[in-house]
């Protein structure tokens, strides 16, 4: 009953299965190898676990592989999978918003392609995998959904808009990734180790303390060495995520094509977009260049990369971008419009007192009066993020920018808009200030603080 | 407070009860915050130890009768063809507007305490996130629910 898939999906699922038990495999194998010692029989038990590993995760791509079937009628694609448990799925020709394409070294290997069926519920990956297909069987489904629903193929024929992610805008956007999500993790571990060491004067910290750097200028290199390697670990991940970057507009969707390793063509219907983020992160600000995000409803569970619209251009070009991708949500990032001069100094005060108490306790803790020039980053950053703050509402658009670490500014149209909000606490009633939110998705809300309270007001009132 | 947020204001209350629900909250998290300062009480110096103890009690004795008469006067809520309307805060007030096409589902919870009092906490889930219309009494929720799947329904529509 049904088509199988092609036999490449058995590497395919091996490859999964080992990924998923991955861990507990190199756990299981590190403790067999180095747990009595390095010696030769620890290595050859090695081998054979994870040959055994291999081998079991063969047989279960083979199982999966031959339990998994699918079909197309005329109405509907069905996915039928499993051994003991058997699980349906029934997708509506009618509801496919698109046949997304993957293909990762594996599919590469074997010259097949994974096919992801959207529908309209979004949510990660599509609801129906189809793990391995050979060119034939890609056509026939290709074929099939397009005479249910034209749109949701990708005509490679018609010359479209497209952006190309160049070399050269690929290597700038990898060196100035900067993520601080990165080396966060790795400066937590590094600073636990050095207190294991240095805390603990057993006689293996002793003599792992000696491995340690003594002087301020071995500490200072240590540090630059990591951040160094953080870095380009950085640029490696933004490498291998936006190689072969490309976005589309086609017809009633977004194509975006994008990876080195794992290929993969997302497909983003526009009635969908409810806003573009345009993200100017802390090195990327200097040299005017942005990133634009995208926010999907119905994809916020997916991965950051997937809602990427393109990774890099430079700031200026933001509003033809989007003119010639994405007319509906098209604005222009500049010419924001601050809020009241009054303004700054709540801007000041906030940041000021928490960096002063925390540089007060830190300092009292270590006993170095010296710490509290650090209470200097809370105006610093406090100023930085009243410079950074503007509106504007024209012709129903609405343009938003903030700042944390990123400038970020939000540009979408005032009406799709999930809900909206006006915030005043009793100082600002004072002041005669108030807050505006206005959340478009998961992930993005249009937040301005200390607007004029009769500004807010409007405001409020014309997206109402 | 501000004119700003007391425009075309909703008007419809929480359930009576949620006053009683708010202070058996207060009261407890001001006990519950006496006993733990009390045992942590070796962190702070002699002289300053009594605070520990003073300040939930005095969060306690002043704070029960009056805070949460205060919320419960300061939260306000309507159901609107146009959409949901929140009003609500102390220290800060926030209005919030949830436009009926945004509405994708409305979810009603009741715990223990509520069930005996006859209440029950509305959510309301937007693509975006929830918002919640906590302590209404039970016919209320059910009410503002089928009211809302209706106004959702007959809105989807033209959005």
């Amino acid at each position: 009953v049904g088509e199988r898939l092609h036999p490449a999906a058995i590497a395919v699922y091996a490859v999964q299965a080992l990924r998923e038990g991955a861990f507990p495999l190199i756990t299981i194998l590190a403790v067999s190898v180095f747990g009595g010692g390095l010696d030769e029989r620890a290595l050859l038990r090695g081998l054979a676990f994870a040959a055994i590993g291999a081998l079991g995760a063969t047989v279960l791509g083979a199982l999966r592989w031959a339990s998994t079937r699918y079909r197309t009628d005329g109405e509907t694609i069905r996915l039928r999978r499993g051994w003991l448990s058997v699980k349906e799925t029934d997708v509506p020709l009618a509801r496919v918003q698109a046949l997304d394409v993957e293909q990762g070294p594996v599919q590469r290997l074997f010259g097949v392609r994974a096919i992801h069926v959207q529908t309209g519920g979004g949510g990660a990956g599509g609801e129906i995998v189809l793990g391995a297909l050979g060119a034939a069987q890609v056509a026939r489904l290709r074929e099939l959904v397009a005479s249910h629903r034209p749109d949701a193929l990708s005509d490679e024929r018609e010359q479209a808009p497209e952006r190309v992610l160049t070399r050269r805008m690929l290597l700038v956007g990898a060196l100035t990734s900067g993520q601080l999500g990165v080396i966060l993790p790795v400066l937590a571990a590094l600073s636990q180790m050095v207190d294991d060491l240095v805390g603990d004067p057993t006689e293996g910290g002793r003599s792992a303390g000696r491995l340690l750097p003594d002087t301020v200028a071995e500490w200072a290199l240590a540090g630059a060495g990591l951040l160094v390697a953080a870095w380009l670990l950085a640029a490696l991940g933004a490498i291998v995520a936006f190689s072969g970057f490309a976005a589309r507009r086609d017809g009633d969707v977004l194509r975006v094509r994008r990876g080195l390793v794992q290929r993969r063509e997302v497909t983003l219907p526009v009635a969908r977009v409810r806003a573009v983020r345009v993200v100017e992160g802390v090195l990327r600000r200097p040299l005017r260049l942005a990133t634009l995000r995208v926010e999907v409803v119905g994809y916020a569970k997916e991965a950051a990369a997937a809602q990427t619209l393109f990774p890099l251009l430079p700031r200026a070009e933001v509003e033809p971008f989007l003119a010639a991708l994405l007319p509906e949500l098209a604005d222009d990032p500049g010419g924001l419009e601050a809020p009241p001069a009054r303004a700054r100094r709540r801007y000041l005060l906030a940041p000021t007192a928490a960096a002063l108490v925390v540089a007060a306790l830190a300092a009292l803790a270590l006993g170095t009066p010296w710490l509290l020039i650090a209470g200097l980053a809370g105006p610093v950053h406090g100023w930085l993020r009243w410079r950074a703050a503007g509106w504007r509402l024209d012709d129903g658009r609405l343009a938003v920018s903030s700042m944390m670490l990123a400038r970020t500014t939000v540009l979408a149209p005032a009406a799709n808009r999930e809900s909206h909000d006006l915030a005043q606490t009793a100082l600002q009633r004072r002041a005669r200030l108030a807050d505006l939110e206005v959340a478009f998705g998961k992930s993005t809300t249009a937040r301005i603080r200390h607007l004029d309270r009769d500004v807010a007001r409007g405001l409020w009132l014309r997206i109402t | 407070m501000a004119d700003v947020l007391t425009l075309d204001e909703p008007s419809r209350h929480l359930a009576p009860g949620a006053r009683l629900v708010w202070r058996l909250h207060w009261a407890g998290a001001c006990i519950a915050a006496g006993v733990v300062g009390v045992m942590a009480r070796e962190v702070l110096p002699e002289a300053w130890r009594p605070l520990l103890w003073a300040l939930p009690v005095a969060a306690l004795v002043l704070g029960t009768p009056v805070v949460p008469e205060w919320r419960w006067r300061r939260w306000r809520w309507e159901v609107r063809a146009s959409g949901i309307d929140l009003r609500r805060g102390t220290l800060q007030v926030r209005r919030t507007l949830i436009p009926m096409t945004r509405v994708q589902h409305v979810e009603t919870t009741r715990g223990v305490l509520e069930q005996s009092l006859k209440l029950a906490t509305v959510q309301i889930h937007t693509a975006a996130g929830s918002h919640t219309i906590p302590l209404l009494s039970a016919d209320d929720a059910a009410q503002l629910r089928t009211r809302i799947a209706a106004l959702a329904r007959t809105e989807a529509g033209g959005g």
